[in-house]
């Protein structure tokens, strides 16, 4: 089958172009304080995607894993000094790592068994986070996580202080495009053509002799490392630093995203990410029935659309131009 | 415990004379004994979520993880029923399992059955669905405040330097009862058989003429039931709180894992086996962190022996 690489890149960067320009059509800040969080979320999205989409393995540790990250780069800054432009590298490094060994005992049960091991593994970072006050400060949290210092680029200097900053929108979307290309490279690679088949079938791909553990593995830590990345970005943009947002009820919030988008697709995580973002407001006159309301469109979706938004609209789309060569995303 | 380390004190000077390193030994064993003591009921609680797990993941292969979130619920109501309105514990436990029956039912028909033949990730998504329904609906109902079901047994009885707390034996006769109960009711009746004919072999037991809709519906309802019985004892024994279920569910899926993928003495033997290491590991190492170090003895069964304790190979 040969594919056209063309529509995909043009359309992207229409897309990077289109969000670089949207916060200039804003008139309130607090929408560009929104967008930003998106397109935090879609970096958190991706990697959730790659496992639970591509590989077909739900991990339920998404959240701690962007707290891992979070706390690594803040714990680096504030006490030894480094840089943020450094963290944002070393971080989701750092929580690579700790993927790593995580991974590979919690890759040996298949299934519903490692979704609740990586749960396990949630309630032991959140744990740690709250109980660990020496080092993370515990429920009150680190104060002052400082924003990356101003950059200077060809000539131009870019501050990130302030609120509803517009260079710190950029660099968000700057990873979130980074890291939708990333998983785009990985998908059409040969490692994501076979984790795409230990989705279909597990079995099969290890009697056609795939070392599938080391393909779960890859995703796995791949996946962590874009949650590293997420929480660096959450943590040096909100300022403040506590355990809260990395409990199991944010790792569902993921999930949610990328079922609602679409699961194995690249457009689907972006989607779900800026809906999960902004479901809250809509919802915002049920703030007491939100868990509820998250919960039920969980199920309904999952029942009645199944494949998420996204291919549904591709599939609508396809139904009008009917001339359409191949129903192939 | 704070009582069972009470023969610890020495008086003054003479602490280096009756400290002999044999009555140390004593003492340690002693405070070991209690730990264990102590596991055993919280452990036969974990068995209890455990089987409740086991039944509707050997049937129908869903790994229901509402399941901690609904003995939650049962918890609060029993807490209704026992506290507010005054009717004895069991009484009320008897009340609010018929209620949790019914609302497992209502899962499995509105929730589970639609996504039968789709992919089993997708029954776990719903399940994580109904996770956050249920925990939105105990806080919606029942507040974010610690609960703890009051019950009349109170006393403490004393086994040669051994401290038993009336409560915990109550817990473990009723979970072991419980227990016993439904394995009887699996292996000795016709429809506990049509039952385990569908876990063996759904196709077969389908042309057989076993209808596959009503077992669920029973294995539902029995796992429901065992589950708001175990949450009813978990709020006696420790407390409900918000995020509380969710944890159950870990550590029964845990026991799972530990005993054993489908194996009925394996879950028993796992959930007590997680509930003495637990309690060990909160005695001897720290109570903080004793969540934790329950969770990786789960990870490290997977380790060495990725099959669980009675598994199958």
């Amino acid at each position: 089958m040969k594919r056209n690489f063309g529509f995909p890149l043009v359309a992207g960067v229409a897309m990077v172009l289109g969000a670089l320009a949207l916060p200039h059509a804003m008139s309130t800040p607090y929408y560009i304080h929104l967008l930003t969080l998106a397109l935090i979320w879609i970096v958190l999205a991706q990697g959730q995607n790659l496992t639970q989409g591509f590989v077909g393995y739900v991990s339920i540790a998404q959240a701690g894993f962007m707290g891992i990250g979070a706390y690594a780069s803040t714990l680096l800054t504030v006490n030894f000094g480094f840089s943020v432009w450094m963290t944002l590298f070393l971080a989701p490094l750092f929580t690579g790592f700790a993927a790593l060994l995580a991974g590979y005992p919690s890759l040996r049960v298949k299934g519903h068994y490692f979704s609740i091991v990586t749960l396990a593994y949630n309630m032991v970072i959140f744990i740690v986070l709250m109980t660990f006050s020496a080092l993370t400060g515990g429920e009150a949290g680190i104060p002052n996580v400082p924003r990356p210092s101003e950059l200077n680029l060809f000539g131009h200097v870019f501050s990130f202080e302030g609120r509803s900053n517009l260079n710190y929108y950029a660099l968000a979307l700057f990873c979130a495009a980074l890291v939708t290309g990333l998983c785009a490279m990985v998908l059409h690679s040969r490692v994501g053509r076979v984790m795409l088949a230990i989705r279909q079938n597990e079995d099969l791909a290890e009697a056609m002799g795939v070392i599938t553990s080391r393909y779960k593995l890859f995703a796995f830590v791949l996946s962590s490392m874009l949650a590293g990345l997420a929480g660096t970005l959450y943590a040096h943009y909100i300022g403040f630093l506590n355990p809260e947002p990395f409990g199991v009820d944010q790792s569902l919030n993921v999930i949610l995203a990328v079922i609602l988008g679409g699961s194995g697709t690249l457009m689907g995580p972006i989607v779900g990410a800026v809906s999960v973002t902004f479901l809250p407001e809509i919802l915002r006159f049920a703030d007491s029935f939100r868990l509820i309301t998250y919960g039920l469109i969980l199920v309904v979706a999952t029942i009645f659309l199944p494949k998420g938004l996204v291919p549904l609209a591709m599939g609508l789309w396809r139904r009008l131009r009917s001339h359409a060569p191949s129903p192939k995303a | 415990m704070v009582l069972g380390r009470s023969p610890r004190a020495c008086p003054g000077t003479a602490q280096a004379l009756c400290r002999s390193s044999a009555q140390q030994g004593f003492i340690a064993m002693i405070e070991f004994l209690q730990q264990v003591l102590n596991g055993l009921a919280i452990g036969s609680v974990y068995t209890l979520v455990a089987l409740g797990l086991t039944v509707v993941f050997g049937i129908l292969g869903i790994a229901h993880f509402a399941h901690g979130s609904l003995a939650m619920f049962g918890g609060y109501l029993t807490f209704v029923f026992s506290t507010t309105m005054g009717i004895p514990f069991f009484a009320a436990i008897a009340l609010a399992m018929p209620v949790g029956a019914i609302m497992g039912m209502l899962i499995e028909r509105l929730a589970y059955r639609p996504v039968r033949d789709a992919p089993h990730i997708n029954a776990f998504i719903i399940a994580l669905g109904l996770t956050m329904m249920i925990e939105g609906g105990n806080l919606l109902m029942f507040g974010a405040d610690q609960v703890i079901i009051q019950t009349p047994y109170q006393q403490v009885f004393e086994f040669g330097g051994l401290f038993v707390s009336q409560l915990r034996l109550v817990v473990f006769i009723t979970a072991v009862s419980l227990v016993a109960l439904v394995t009887v009711l699996l292996l000795k009746t016709k429809t506990g058989k049509s039952v385990r004919a569908v876990a063996q072999n759904r196709h077969a037991a389908v042309l057989m003429g076993v209808n596959v809709n009503f077992v669920s519906s029973v294995v539902f309802a029995i796992s429901s039931a065992l589950g708001v019985a175990a949450g009813a004892l978990i709020g006696a024994l420790l407390a409900l709180a918000p995020g509380v279920g969710e944890s159950f569910a870990v550590k029964g899926f845990a026991v799972l894992i530990l005993g054993g993928l489908g194996s009925l003495p394996g879950a028993i033997l796992g959930g007590l086996v997680l509930g003495v290491s637990e309690s060990l590991a909160a005695g001897f190492l720290s109570s903080a962190y004793k969540d934790v170090i329950s969770f990786l003895v789960m990870i490290l069964v997977l380790l060495v022996m990725p099959q669980g304790l009675l598994g199958k190979k």
